[in-house]
């Protein structure tokens, strides 16, 4: 019994050290302190961006049952779209979900182990990059023309 | 062994692949989508009804609903895990990142299966 009680007190206090350790462990998760290469910049733009689109769901809904609501508030609708100020937060969302969308279709590409090395990703991070604002620039077009 | 990956015995698996397979719903679907208007150019009241009425067109909508409730949730969920240190505030967030994406399935369920679908939205 007595035998039993020290070896329960030595497994906690191994515990408590064990959890000791465990608290101070160092953890940076400061974004601003981290000079990112392009490979994590792609990665935290995707989580960003995912949150963003997280955000803006209600807007979503609301928008759509406007706008399907009668030809009055779909002209409503329509008419939102030509003051600069949302065509602008329109294409800050587009470039948002157009950046989420083909980071995403990079995931779903190193899943499969394709494009992996670390050149590779470098580059498909540029692409995915490059694609986020090619896609927006051509709604710019399309909202502008 | 792929498919023992996939009971419960490891949670994260099911949620790292039920991230994919939502991901895919909604980019087939997103692709749909800007194929058809595209395609069909929706320019006035009319033209956006047609564009929105047919069933098929409802139905993944909503799958595509469903699809973003889960991935939402999961992806939400890694940001809290990541960047929420207290638990007790974690969980509370957590709860209302459930009620949030229910409220708004039920209203996308609503506007897809019955209010996008009724055919008084015409005469009005």
């Amino acid at each position: 019994m007595q035998n039993n009680n020290l070896d329960n007190n030595a497994q906690n206090s191994q515990k408590s050290k064990q959890q000791a350790a465990k608290r101070n462990r160092p953890k940076n998760l400061n974004l601003f302190t981290i000079r990112m290469p392009i490979n994590a910049l792609v990665s935290i733009l995707h989580r960003v961006t995912g949150c963003v689109l997280f955000v803006i769901l209600p807007l979503l809904l609301l928008l759509l049952q406007l706008s399907l609501s009668s030809a009055e508030h779909y002209a409503m609708v329509v008419n939102l779209l030509h003051s600069l100020f949302i065509k602008l937060m329109l294409l800050g969302l587009a470039w948002a979900f157009f950046h989420h969308f083909f980071a995403g279709i990079r995931h779903l590409a190193m899943d499969v182990h394709w494009m992996t090395t670390l050149m590779k990703a470098r580059f498909t991070s540029k692409a995915v990059l490059g694609l986020g604002v090619l896609a927006t620039l051509m709604l710019a077009i399309i909202l502008w023309s | 062994m792929v498919i023992e990956l996939l009971t419960k015995r490891y949670p994260g698996m099911r949620a790292w692949l039920m991230q994919r397979l939502t991901a895919l719903v909604m980019a087939i679907y997103s692709v749909m989508a800007l194929g058809r208007i595209l395609l069909e150019q929706p320019s006035d009241y009319e033209a956006w009804l047609s564009f929105s009425q047919p069933w098929w067109w409802r139905v993944a909508s909503l799958l595509f609903w469903i699809s973003l409730s889960i991935h939402a949730w999961l992806g939400i969920r890694d940001v809290f895990k990541d960047y929420v240190p207290n638990a007790s505030v974690r969980g509370l967030l957590l709860k209302l990142l459930v009620v949030m994406l229910w409220v708004y399935l039920a209203w996308a369920t609503w506007l897809f299966l019955a209010y996008a679908g009724s055919a008084d939205l015409v005469l009005r």
